[in-house]
């Protein structure tokens, strides 16, 4: 095998090819929908998330996200009229938020809710931009030709690989069609989780564990159909450094939750803002929700109440979730959640993501937007100051190497040319006659040392012989 | 087709999705309890018997379906 240091030629090495994303943050296509900031706001019930906050972060060139879930709680005839509420709330919000912003506004709508095809014939029929499907799997039943046609992407929102395979093979089959996107909820968001209790601290089901799989897990899809297929992942994203993390992970993008409730246009309540700012680490604590979930919360009275047994009472306005046993429950958790919005933290609870304790205080959506952009770019210099000393490092050794291996090879040759000159000033012959002559001598001295130490050994046995025999008076 | 036959195709489809032995596949053999299945390789597992006995399982019908037999007698009873 031929080797040449030459071959490892590092000049041709740009550090702007390897580093090619820069420092500013990728944009975000979904569909036919390009982000300038690739920040999906997640979905946040009750009403955490409606037309305010979502308006703020499409203007801010993110993805506002209005949740769906019993968003008639905003009506005042919720109690009566719930479905009917649900569908007003739902389009006057979308409705507002259209009005506010031209950016990109999406709805969150759960598959296990049991309106779920009245709030997504709301968003088909208000052109929303995206509808992120979670909580179920978004299978049978899917106006996919009326969601095509109003131009609404679809994003499924998933815990695992397999999830993504189950939902994009039946999409093909049924549908001939795909989603436009995936979003991974990993096990360090708020609120309700997809995995079982014995799961969220496991390492295997951790976001940059899965994040790879999903990656993985679309890409046959995309290749098929010739599409491109964004994977956003979320939980427990809280800084410009952890989106640059989870990007190099290979997400096009990153969800977050938590991060927008401490802003001045969350919808929320200021004392459900303030929960997140008071919160201490272990304040951020896992329930058991009525729905058969596990979720994660801010812990307070209300839900030490519940752990210590106290029934709270409700009126079930209507069986909203398919799973939910109502009449088993010590709550409703739709009713909880909606005093927590309008800040009556006494009579409900807030849920919140892993990193809800790190939250200092409350900012505008564009200070925290600046922030994330700025932790990025800061987070990218980092990585790539950390890449350009490792190389320093590698070239430095590489460079130790070669002058090792060329001293090396100069003795060798050195040597080899020595021999080479005596062979030319011999003759071939001579030089070897001249070898085996000294070969020949070698052998005669270990044949020498051999009959030394033979006669040496009869001297001694004949001493030995010697002074057994003598006698001595 | 003949029950048997039903009940094989099934085992079949089980051991496929469920990772399960067949071995270990009888009548009762709940999907959930004995095969440890979680909610989506039910779904999965539903989606296989409509394709290999083409038809179509409404969600209400999937709940009922928990054990090797209910699979069978619901594919025998269409």
């Amino acid at each position: 095998m031929k080797f040449s240091f030459d071959d490892f030629d590092f000049s041709k090495f740009k550090w702007s090819d390897i580093f090619s994303r820069g420092v500013a943050l990728p944009t975000l296509t979904i569909g036919s929908k390009t982000a300038t900031v690739p920040i999906v706001q997640g979905g946040m019930g009750v009403g955490i998330s409606a037309s305010r906050l979502a308006a703020a972060v499409a203007q801010e060139g993110g993805i506002g996200v209005i949740a769906a879930n019993a968003i008639g709680m905003l009506e005042k005839d919720y109690y009566k009229n719930g479905i009917e509420a649900n569908m007003r709330a739902l389009r006057s919000e979308i409705r507002k938020a259209r009005k506010a912003t031209d950016g990109i506004i999406g709805v969150n709508i759960m598959v296990a809710l049991n309106d779920f095809h009245n709030m997504l014939q709301v968003s088909i029929e208000e052109k929303v931009d995206i509808v992120f499907l979670g909580a179920g799997l978004p299978l049978k039943g899917i106006p996919v030709e009326a969601l095509r046609a109003a131009n609404v992407a679809v994003v499924p929102i998933v815990s695992s690989a397999k999830a993504v395979q189950l939902i994009f093979k039946f999409w093909q089959k049924k549908y001939n069609d795909i989603p436009d996107g995936v979003v991974l909820e990993g096990p360090k968001a708020g609120g309700h989780l997809g995995y079982k209790p014995e799961q969220i601290d496991d390492p295997a089901f951790a976001l940059e564990a899965v994040l790879p799989t999903i990656v993985e897990a679309v890409k046959p899809f995309a290749k098929e159909l010739g599409r491109e297929i964004p994977v956003i992942a979320g939980g427990g994203v809280f800084s410009g450094s952890d989106i640059e993390q989870t990007l190099t992970l290979g997400a096009s993008a990153v969800q977050m939750g938590t991060r927008f409730v401490a802003t001045t246009e969350c919808d929320a309540d200021e004392g459900f803002k303030q929960s997140f700012v008071d919160a201490k680490e272990d304040d951020v604590v896992l329930i058991k929700s009525p729905v058969g979930m596990p979720g994660r919360a801010i812990r307070n009275q209300f839900l030490t109440d519940l752990e210590n047994g106290a029934k709270k009472f409700f009126k079930c306005p209507y069986k909203c979730l398919a799973s939910c046993k109502a009449e088993e429950s010590q709550y409703c958790i739709s009713l909880a959640l909606d005093n927590a919005r309008k800040g009556k933290m006494n009579h409900g609870f807030a849920f919140a993501g892993t990193n809800a304790y790190k939250i200092e205080k409350i900012v505008s959506v564009k200070e925290l937007i600046a922030e994330l952009k700025m932790g990025y770019a800061e987070s990218c210099e980092t990585t790539f100051t950390r890449i350009k000393d490792e190389y320093a490092v590698a070239m430095e050794r590489f460079a130790e190497v070669k002058q090792e291996y060329g001293v090396a090879l100069d003795n060798g040759i050195e040597a080899l040319k020595t021999e080479y000159d005596k062979i030319s000033e011999m003759g071939a012959s001579d030089y070897f006659d001249d070898k085996i002559q000294a070969l020949e001598s070698v052998e005669n001295l270990k044949k020498n040392y051999a009959e030394a130490q033979e006669y040496i050994q009869e001297l001694v046995e004949q001493m030995q012989l010697f002074m057994d025999n003598a006698v001595y008076e | 087709m003949e029950r048997n036959e039903i009940f094989n195709k099934v085992v079949e489809l089980a051991v496929d999705k469920l990772s399960a032995e067949k071995a270990e596949i009888k009548e009762e053999t709940n999907f959930i309890e004995d095969l440890n299945a979680d909610s989506l390789d039910v779904v999965d597992f539903v989606m296989a018997l409509e394709g290999e006995f083409d038809m179509e399982i409404p969600e209400d019908d999937v709940e009922k379906i928990k054990t090797v037999k209910d699979a069978v007698d619901y594919i025998v009873n269409k």
